[in-house]
């Protein structure tokens, strides 16, 4: 009994003296300089699996353009006793990739299989961290924009596109934003992009005729052509005794409104930018809540759901995924064949405007090369199958070239839409996305803290602008690595 | 004399085996259970970046940063992140109390009410059985689909069952219950009284089962009403249970944070139902690709130790005092006779 707790007392010494011979690496105030033991090990084991070859090769931070690689060999292997593995997020994209892939080549049905987590923004993120520290199988994973950099920054996570042998010039073909966003700090391609994401203002057809008078999408337009106007639309509505709210959720508005944002959330030495759209933007919020011009409902609830339904939703911003099939736009008109399926039409709306985006990332343990590359291949490089694709889900697919052909064919033509083509209108919408330099790592975070700081002001938990700013701050503090002056 | 076989057979000891088997908890506590413990009391003072990202201070978590983790929390300070940091804490700790304290004494009433009523002799109540199961029913719900449940029934949107049979009769917007100040902590509070009441209940009612019945008969005859019998035998009585429930109450009370985490829509988390907990949580969890571990359990350890106070408080209140005035007046007998008998010695030298 006493050598027993003797051997537990040590061993419990010895643990808790352990932590404390773990080095500072000098004082308190070091620089980054200072790497742990952990990151280090980390590092070294990512360059043993080969990943990093490629960045040696590459052109300084902060270029756009993904340097010129030749198309090379696959560096990955065929493990044929193991599944394409993906893992999204949802079953809304992947699904249909999969049973597309399969039609087009039905020698590999059943070789491809998705991991659905199940969850959305910033809690995916932590899905995926949790399914990729479990070791388990990924060979492809779908990014989203406002957390990508987490992982086409880490070599740990993402290896270079190319190393299923692609050349760069292979995504020529694609939106220049996409490939951008999906190009790491060192300029190397670390995610490809299936999908433009532009959006549009969806509104029901017969509301807007019964109380605007407007028949046509053009017309339509008139009423929502910029904000001042989309605001004068509401407050008509609202005057003449309509309970009609313009737009559907403010998280829609905020969408429109984040994208049209001339800064980015953070300068490049990590310091938080409060501008002007800050304030314009909360006081809008506040003015269409308070006033009945949007709805009180959030994304993604069974509200958000129903209203399509009622007659006291105008319209909704919505964007490429939206519309496709099984989309929000579908959900929320009630289904095939439901209330008011069929009733919507399209126009561009108050501004231009884009929102999220999947980028597809390669997985340094991928042991599905051929596979892998066939895939990202059908959906990011042959113009044939994205074709085939865009139309198969109403998708509008990463490439303006098949766009511009869809949409001058008239082949689309979207049920939930009363057979109107998204695309037109998509298609010019598409051609202003300019996200260039204005993605940082701490987006989904800033946005977070910002969107919880406007939802206080408008419920008038906070008293003013002012006081929102502050809430802001103190809760954008709390992002470690972001500095809140 | 012994032989050799006798002697050796004397010599084995049974009790090793005794050890070897209880071996593999001790192991798997340490490992699992106690280390982390140890660890938490650790983290709380090192600081809040991980790997090359530092935190605001420059320090990473292998950096020993003393109680800097609790001033910021506890203190606060100048820049955005302390009085971030202060301003929550603060703030969640003050709805855990609230929430903790409204739900509470409601719910240990009733649960006080209803396990007296079906243990009393006199109360015929038919399907009593029957009462005891589904009063202890939703405690078995999950509070993931509680929570759902009740969004769906009282939540903002005004497709929420509340909501559509008040807008149906006239009321021109929706009420926004979910998101008020007191509204959703009443209505927070409500969920943990209906969800743990009937778990309460059955513990008094056992405890009420465990007083002698010849007390009750005894003061039947000697024509105590029921209210009397309640105050004067019932409740002093149940003394000890009711301390236990007070306890594994409040401790669960502080660290609440199922309902109150998951009663929201969208990302937002209510501020008004926060608790330390979610604190704990948010500041580990949101930023994980960074966490800040040196706060969580800074916050912890302060919640901590104010559970061990609490607890320490809730014994001296509710300490035996007759039976340490006898074990004081015990003590000083001894002492006396001590005393007498140093003294008596002394004389008879």
């Amino acid at each position: 009994m006493n050598k027993l707790k003797k051997s537990l007392a040590v061993i419990a010494t010895l643990a808790i003296a352990s932590t404390g011979l773990v080095a500072c690496g000098g004082d308190s105030s070091s620089t980054p300089a200072t790497t742990t033991k952990a990151s280090t090990t980390a590092a070294a084991t990512t360059a043993a699996a080969g990943s990093t070859a490629a960045a040696g090769s590459t052109e300084a931070a902060g270029s756009t353009t993904a340097a010129a690689a030749p198309a090379g060999e696959n560096k990955f292997k065929d493990d044929d006793s193991s599944k394409l593995t993906i893992l999204a997020w949802n079953a809304d994209d992947v699904g249909p990739m999969i049973q597309k892939f399969e039609e087009l080549n039905p020698d590999k049905k059943g070789k491809l299989e998705y991991k659905n987590v199940g969850s959305k923004g910033q809690e995916a993120h932590e899905q995926y961290a949790t399914y990729f520290k479990g070791g388990n199988d990924v060979d492809l994973f779908v990014m989203e924009a406002d957390w990508i950099l987490d992982y086409i920054d880490n070599d740990e996570y993402t290896a270079p596109i190319t190393d299923l042998g692609f050349s760069t010039d292979d995504f020529k073909g694609n939106y220049a934003y996409t490939v951008a966003i999906g190009t790491n700090k060192n300029g190397v391609l670390k995610g490809a992009s299936w999908q433009a994401t532009p959006g549009a203002y969806v509104y029901n057809k017969e509301m807007a005729e019964k109380y605007l008078g407007a028949k046509t999408p053009a017309e339509m337009q008139e009423f929502v052509k910029d904000w001042d106007t989309f605001t004068a639309t509401a407050k008509k509505l609202q005057d003449e005794g309509h309970k009609i709210a313009m737009a559907d959720t403010l998280g829609g508005m905020w969408q429109v409104w984040q994208y049209n944002r001339k800064n980015a959330w953070a300068d490049k030495d990590d310091n938080l930018v409060i501008d002007e759209f800050c304030k314009t933007y909360a006081e809008l919020a506040k003015q269409y809540y308070d006033n009945g011009y949007v709805t009180k409902e959030g994304q993604w609830t069974d509200g958000w759901n129903a209203m399509g339904q009622g007659e006291d939703t105008m319209g909704f911003f919505f964007c490429t995924w939206c519309l496709g099939k099984g989309g929000q736009l579908e959900k929320t008109s009630g289904g095939a064949g439901g209330k008011n399926y069929g009733k919507f039409d399209i126009c561009a709306g108050p501004s231009a405007w884009a929102w999220g985006g999947s980028w597809l990332g390669l997985s340094p343990k991928c042991n599905n090369g051929t596979l892998a590359h066939d895939f990202v291949k059908t959906f990011t490089v042959d113009e044939t199958t994205m074709a085939d694709y865009a139309l198969f889900k109403g998708e509008f697919v990463n490439n303006p070239n098949v766009m511009k052909k869809l949409v001058d064919e008239k082949k689309n033509q979207n049920p939930a839409l009363g057979n109107a083509d998204q695309f037109a209108v998509l298609y010019e919408a598409a051609s202003k996305i300019d996200m260039d330099g204005k993605i940082t790592k701490f987006d989904s975070q800033i946005k977070d803290a910002f969107n919880k700081s406007v939802e206080k002001y408008v419920k008038g938990q906070v008293a003013d602008y002012a006081a929102m700013e502050n809430d802001f701050k103190k809760a954008a503090a709390q992002i470690t690595g972001l500095n809140v002056q | 004399m012994a032989t050799a076989a006798q002697r050796r057979i004397k010599s084995v000891s049974y009790a090793k085996y005794g050890y070897l088997f209880t071996a593999p908890f001790f192991i798997v506590y340490f490992i699992f259970m106690f280390w982390p413990l140890l660890q938490t009391f650790i983290l709380a003072f090192y600081g809040n970046g991980v790997g090359e990202k530092l935190d605001a201070a420059g320090t990473s978590i292998n950096c020993f940063v003393g109680t800097q983790n609790f001033k910021t929390i506890l203190v606060g300070g100048t820049d955005f992140l302390s009085m971030g940091a202060h301003d929550d804490f603060f703030q969640y700790f003050k709805n855990t109390i609230i929430i903790w304290v409204g739900n509470f004494f409601p719910q240990i009433a009733l649960s006080l009410l209803l396990a007296v009523w079906f243990t009393d002799l006199r109360v015929k109540m038919p399907g009593k059985g029957f009462f005891k199961v589904v009063m202890y029913m939703p405690n078995i719900i999950t509070a993931a689909s509680v929570a759902g449940l009740f969004m769906t029934l009282v939540g903002d949107s005004k497709y929420s069952v509340l909501n559509v049979f008040l807008m149906n009769r006239g009321m021109e917007e929706p009420l926004q219950l979910a998101t008020g100040e007191w509204s959703s902590r009443f209505i927070v509070m409500f969920i943990q009284i209906w969800m743990w009441f009937g778990n309460t209940m059955i513990m008094l009612m056992s405890g009420i089962q465990g007083i002698n019945e010849s007390l009750f008969e005894a003061a039947e005859i000697d024509g105590a009403n029921s209210t009397q019998t309640f105050w004067r035998i019932t409740f002093p009585l149940l003394k000890t249970i009711m301390v236990y429930t007070l306890l594994t109450s409040m401790i669960g009370g502080l660290q609440m944070f199922d309902i109150p985490f998951m009663f929201h829509t969208g990302n937002i988390i209510n501020q008004y139902l926060a608790t330390v907990a979610v604190f704990i949580y948010d500041k580990f969890h949101k930023n994980y690709m960074s966490p800040s571990y040196g706060y969580s359990a800074a916050a912890s350890v302060i919640l901590f130790v104010i559970t061990s106070i609490l607890g320490a408080l809730v014994f001296w209140v509710q300490r035996d005092k007759d039976a340490m005035e006898l074990a004081k007046k015990r003590r000083q007998a001894v002492k006396e006779w001590k005393r007498k008998q140093k003294r008596g010695g002394g004389f008879s030298i």
